[in-house]
């Protein structure tokens, strides 16, 4: 397996509270890898270490062959032009039309004169089916059409890895499932590495190759898609038969608890 | 990415090698618009030796080509590596470019 991604003794802490607790994984190239797992096991935290937003207590991230985190801002400022990061609320510019919102990071990275920079927003936005709607605003479209342009700028530079934030939140269930298909699409043509953070089971059924699922701060699971149907982890099995947890009190803790002893 | 302009019986050629990206498409676009003004026709891109090709590169060609028919000229895409022709068909410009295996089939053509 060519690795994209190698995490190795991840540790972040907010004060004394351990988020992620020295986790080490590796995410392969051209594929799509699911970070799975449930509400507050750390998966939006590991995101924003993999996009370089937040700086880990220790650890390492390589991302093909290099440490993002012994980076300067400058150093990975020109290095984030190759991950594009779709947003949980696609995080557009208001102000901005779709097509701007597009070309913004053009505009600003690049040398590209004007007419080539309208073509590739053009090009873009057809390819999330959002040709017709380059003059719109953001809050002119539906949630779905918000999403398909928020990935039509992460796309914007041509990015070898792509990372989304929960991008079924929200959303319908045909409409993720569009969302899912043009996923998928976007790893078979253009072999971009995409890491999604979610925790819907149908998007991860259909879209993941190789799933990493945290719980509590620690990797549970790591491996193809078909090993995670038939892991026999007990959490696993829990998460994916959706089983509620176990109650973690005893009535005499909970009243101990409630009555303030 | 390196550009090397060649005349192939009286055909100007644009012989391409290395990668077509983001930091390399100004040039392109530099020397392709040089042939537009001119009014070339037809101009002949050699992409033999073309390793990787972007979005930016792929806007590149497509300007020119709309350049060019504002006065009937040809674009003429010759040796297109197999990875590139998938990008150009999910692009549906492979019915949009002239492509041709070799600079002979394209100069008779």
């Amino acid at each position: 397996m060519e690795k994209a991604i190698e995490v190795t003794d991840l540790v972040t802490q907010y004060g004394d509270r351990v988020i992620l607790n020295g986790i080490s994984f590796s995410i392969p190239k051209g594929k799509t890898t699911v970070i799975l797992g449930g509400s507050g096991c750390g998966k939006s935290t590991l995101l924003n270490h993999l996009i370089g937003l937040l700086k880990p207590t220790s650890g390492e991230i390589l991302i093909n062959g290099h440490d993002i985190t012994a980076m300067t801002e400058d150093e990975f400022n020109e290095f984030r032009k190759k991950m594009g990061v779709l947003f949980q609320g696609s995080a557009l510019l208001n102000s901005m039309t779709i097509a701007d919102n597009v070309a913004l990071p053009l505009r600003e990275h690049t040398k590209l004169e004007e007419p080539t920079i309208q073509i590739i927003c053009r090009m873009k936005l057809d390819l999330v089916s959002l040709s017709k709607f380059e003059h719109f605003y953001p809050s002119q479209l539906s949630g779905g059409m918000k999403k398909r342009a928020g990935i039509a700028r992460a796309m914007a530079l041509d990015p070898e890895l792509l990372f989304f934030d929960e991008p079924s939140a929200g959303l319908d269930p045909v409409t993720a499932a569009g969302l899912d298909e043009l996923i998928i699409k976007l790893r078979d043509v253009f072999k971009i590495t995409i890491v999604v953070v979610t925790h819907e089971l149908p998007s991860v059924f259909m879209i993941a190759d190789y799933v990493i699922m945290l719980d509590l701060g620690e990797v549970i699971f790591a491996g193809p898609i078909d090993e995670l149907k038939a892991s026999a982890h007990p959490k696993v099995r829990r998460f994916l038969e959706r089983q509620a947890e176990q109650e973690t009190y005893s009535p005499e803790d909970y009243f101990r608890f409630i009555a303030g002893n | 990415m390196k550009i090397e302009v060649v005349d192939c019986k009286g055909v100007k050629v644009l012989a391409l090698s290395g990668d077509i990206d983001m930091y390399s498409s100004p040039d392109l676009r530099k020397e392709l618009m040089h042939f537009v003004h001119k009014k070339v026709s037809p101009l002949l891109v050699d992409f033999r030796g073309v390793s990787y090709i972007d979005s930016s590169g792929i806007a590149t060609f497509v300007e020119g080509l709309k350049s060019m028919m504002g006065y009937g000229g040809k674009l003429k895409f010759v040796g297109i590596p197999e990875k590139i022709m998938e990008i150009l068909c999910f692009a549906k410009l492979d019915r949009v470019f002239e492509i041709y295996g070799s600079i002979d089939d394209a100069c008779r053509n």
